[in-house]
C-alpha cells in the first residue's frame, strides 16, 4: 500500500483495487497510517483521497530498526569489544597494568 | 529465568553468553568508551556518547546510519544499578541534550508499556562465562501482541524499498 502511494496520491477506492482485501479492512489499515502520521487523508468530494508524507516515511525508516534486532546486533557487537578487552587485560597482566 | 509475570504483556527478551569475567563485561556495558563501539546495530555507529552513570543520570547517544547519515539521539536514564548485577534503565527517544522527544513527532507509532522498564542482568556462570540478560519494554512487540498493530511489521518491510526510491526521486 505504501508503495502503491510513494507513486503519487490515491483514493481509498483505489487502494483497495489491488489487494483482495474488503474495503472495510482496507479502511482500517489505512487509519493505522493515518494514526501513525504516515499517511494524510483529505476529503475530495465524495472520495478520500491518501497522499504519503516522505518525511514521516524517512523518519520511520531511519528509526524503527526493530528493537530487538537494535539489542541483538549490539550484543553481537558486544562480543567483539569484549574480546578485545580480554586480549588488553592478558597483555596488560605482564606489563601489570 | 524470568520472575513471574503473570498478567504483563510479553517482554523481549534478549540473552547472550560470553566468554568473559562478569566485571569486564559490566565494565564494557558502562563505560562510554566502549559503549560508543557496540552501540546499535550493525553497521551503525554511535559517535558520540555521554553518560552520566548512577540512578537518576542518564546515558546520551548518538546514532549514525552505515552511510553515515546521522539517524537520532538515544537516552537511557538509569533507575536502580546493582554493582555487577543488575541494571533497571528506560530508553526513549530524545534530543542531543538528552529531553524527551515524543515519538509521534518522528511519524513513530509508539505503544510503551506503561511503568515497564528494562532490566539488564549480568550472571556469572563459573569458569570465566557470563550471562548477559536484556529484559525490554518493547513498544513495537506489545502492540503488536495486544494487536494493536496487526500489519505493522509489514509495512515496515516495504518502507525500506520505498526509502530507497524517494531517495532515487530527489
Amino acid at each position: 500500500m505504501i508503495e502503491r502511494l510513494s507513486h503519487g496520491p490515491a483514493s481509498v477506492h483505489g487502494l483497495t483495487e489491488p489487494f483482495a482485501l474488503s474495503q472495510q479492512m482496507i479502511s482500517k489499515h489505512i487509519a493505522y497510517l493515518v494514526r501513525a502520521r504516515i499517511v494524510i487523508k483529505t476529503k475530495r468530494g465524495r472520495e478520500s483521497v491518501c497522499t504519503l508524507r516522505p518525511e514521516a516515511i524517512k523518519a520511520v525508516s531511519d528509526w524503527t530498526i526493530s528493537y530487538r534486532r537494535f539489542w541483538e546486533e549490539s550484543f553481537d557487537k558486544l562480543q567483539v569489544v569484549v574480546n578485545q578487552m580480554k586480549k588488553e587485560e592478558a597483555g596488560d597482566d605482564g606489563k601489570h597494568g | 529465568m524470568t520472575e513471574n509475570t503473570v498478567n504483563e504483556v510479553e517482554r523481549m527478551v534478549v540473552t547472550r553468553v560470553f566468554d568473559a569475567p562478569r566485571e569486564l563485561v559490566w565494565k564494557a556495558w558502562t563505560d562510554p568508551k566502549y559503549i560508543m563501539q557496540w552501540w546499535g546495530p550493525k553497521g551503525f555507529t554511535a559517535p558520540v556518547c555521554e553518560m552520566d552513570f548512577r540512578v537518576g543520570g542518564k546515558l546520551i547517544c548518538c546514532m549514525n546510519a552505515p552511510d553515515g547519515q546521522l539517524c537520532g539521539w538515544n537516552a537511557v536514564e538509569y533507575h536502580e544499578i546493582v554493582l555487577h548485577e543488575k541494571i533497571v534503565s528506560s530508553m526513549y527517544f530524545s534530543d542531543s541534550k538528552g529531553n524527551k522527544i515524543d515519538p509521534a513527532e518522528l511519524g513513530i507509532e509508539h505503544e510503551a508499556i506503561d511503568g515497564a522498564y528494562d532490566v539488564t542482568l549480568f550472571e556469572d556462570l563459573g569458569n570465566g562465562q557470563t550471562r548477559l540478560t536484556f529484559i525490554g519494554n518493547d513498544p513495537m512487540e506489545s502492540a503488536k501482541n495486544s494487536g494493536q498493530l496487526e500489519g505493522w511489521n509489514e509495512i515496515l518491510d516495504k518502507l525500506a524499498a520505498v526509502v530507497a526510491e524517494l531517495a532515487q526521486a530527489k
